[in-house]
């Protein structure tokens, strides 16, 4: 069995439930980007020193508690569709899987991924399923230290951490937060909240990263400002608008509940009806019906217990995640099928939806 | 015809022309196809990063010694080439710095075993000061602490 078909299979932190799950935040996640000293960046390193950045990199990393029987992928050992599935669990960025030299090393329980030669040399992960953002800081930070008492690390007094892009240099720390907003984006709010994030240093971006669409009403969070601000009070900004955000979110869904009525429940018993029986559903259909199911889930139109099933469709749903668990490559058709079977399967003991009780 | 625009993060012909307002400040950005669809068009840390690489005036060419990165290079990646470049292209950018994160100074955590001697060297300036003003203020019981961790601070930055 490959370790990609291992993390598919494990049970793990994102897909069951092995965390607290909560209504609109999906997950926390802590990003901390971290560089050998004296060594290029791994975008200017010739071919023999990414080898020698990735060598040091993987035996420090396998070293750690932390990872005991966890999992060491090179990029250039993987095919394309198991790199495509940790992409697809954000496990590994799309510029890590794109290239030949990157290696990733993952803990047994997938909280934590360590990037080695993106576009610096490590780029430590730990996500928690739910709003965790001191308990995850808390593990990035030990992690942090631990390779740091192995690994000379590139800092500068003045400069803090050094990385290889200037929107990095400092803390190194990306803090953010997988948010779930069908209310906000039902009630044509997102434009404006997304402007009100990024004039406070928030950026929002979609589902898997820079660029990508909201599927599913799904946004990532994150702070942009990396230098001339402690951890603590990257955290705290980003934690105050995350709180401010729950907040509005269930505001405009109770609105939304109230003012619809009966239209309000139709649109998430429509979603139910479709998913439990279409027979091709593309990816972003099935996001955005996932989606009213998610918010059916946290609103008791559907019970509480069934949200985690919906949140591993979700992950699951995705395109190399349908092919790697039929065992075969498919065409767009093909998925679409094996997509809507499997999500046939799923919700067919879902109970019928019914009017909110929150 | 006139001259195609260029790409603010590589040397392709632009086709994403953009324009932000922050703060009453126009900010444009032009991005050819391949930079917009890879994020550039959406995430406002690349927005910025563009707008200080194509308004940073030319600089005269400079060259890692550690790692033979150039300022030219720098230019066209908008990444460095080693963690010695930070201190080749300091002057290039500190004031990128300013125009991306606000700030050009690190107030956060150190590697574990080493001293974060900005943090004691800051916190040293700060306990001068107030030195300064406890004595104004005659409250000579304070100066006297302060003098005590001021003395602290200059012998934990000593071999610095």
């Amino acid at each position: 069995m490959s370790s990609v078909e291992d993390i598919l299979a494990a049970e793990n932190e994102l897909t069951h439930l092995l965390g607290a799950q909560q209504a609109v935040v999906l997950s926390t996640r802590i990003r901390l980007a971290r560089n050998l000293d004296g060594l290029p960046f791994p975008g200017w390193a010739k071919v023999p020193q990414r080898k020698e950045i990735a060598d040091r990199c993987v035996e420090a990393l396998e070293a750690l508690p932390k990872f005991r029987r966890g999992h060491v992928l090179r990029m250039g050992d993987l095919g394309d569709r198991d790199r495509s599935v940790l992409v697809e669990r954000h496990l590994v960025s799309k510029e890590l899987a794109s290239g030949k030299s990157g290696a990733a090393v993952i803990s047994r329980d997938q909280t934590c991924s360590v990037m080695v030669n993106e576009e610096d040399h490590l780029r430590i992960q730990v996500v928690k399923a739910g709003w965790h953002l001191r308990g995850t800081w808390h593990i990035a930070e030990q992690l942090d230290d631990a390779l740091g008492g192995s690994l000379k690390l590139a800092f500068s007094d003045r400069l803090g951490y050094l990385t290889a892009c200037p929107t990095n240099v400092g803390t190194g720390l990306r803090a953010s937060a997988m948010v779930h907003l069908p209310g906000l984006c039902l009630a044509g709010h997102m434009d404006k909240v997304s402007r009100a994030l990024n004039q406070d240093g928030l950026a929002v971006r979609g589902w898997l990263g820079e660029g990508t669409e909201a599927a599913g009403n799904v946004f990532q969070i994150s702070n942009q400002q990396t230098l001339g601000l402690s951890e603590e009070a990257i955290l705290k900004h980003l934690g105050g608008w995350i709180k401010n955000l729950v907040e509005q979110e269930w505001n405009a869904r109770r609105r939304l509940a109230q003012e619809e009525g009966e239209k309000f429940v139709d649109r998430l018993a429509r979603s139910l009806g479709v998913l439990r029986s279409a027979r091709l559903l593309t990816s972003s259909e099935a996001m955005n019906m996932l989606s009213h199911l998610r918010l059916a889930c946290d609103m008791g139109c559907l019970p509480e217990e069934r949200r985690h099933l919906v949140d591993r469709l979700m992950i699951e749903g995705q395109p190399a995640h349908v092919q790697a668990r039929a065992g075969q490559e498919l065409d767009s058709d093909g998925r679409d099928r094996r997509r809507a079977a499997v999500v046939r399967e799923a919700l067919k003991d879902f109970p019928e939806v019914v009017p909110p009780t929150v | 015809m006139s001259q195609p625009i260029k790409c603010s993060l590589c040397e392709e012909a632009a086709t994403v022309h953009l324009s932000q307002v922050v703060h009453g400040n126009v900010t444009k950005v032009h991005l050819c196809e391949a930079c917009a669809q890879k994020g550039g068009a959406t995430d406002p840390a690349v927005f910025q990063l563009a707008d200080a690489l194509t308004s940073a005036s030319p600089a005269p060419a400079l060259t890692c010694p550690k790692c033979g990165f150039t300022d030219i290079d720098f230019r066209k990646r908008g990444r460095l080439g080693c963690p010695s470049c930070w201190e080749t292209f300091g002057d290039v950018l500190g004031g990128l710095l300013l125009k991306v994160q606000h700030e050009a100074a690190h107030v956060g955590r150190a590697p574990a075993g080493t001293l974060p001697a900005g943090q004691l060297r800051r916190r040293l300036e700060d306990a001068r000061r107030e030195m300064e003003k406890a004595i104004t203020g005659e409250d000579y019981e304070a100066a006297a602490r302060l003098r005590d961790e001021i003395a602290g601070l200059e012998k934990q930055l000593a071999p610095l």
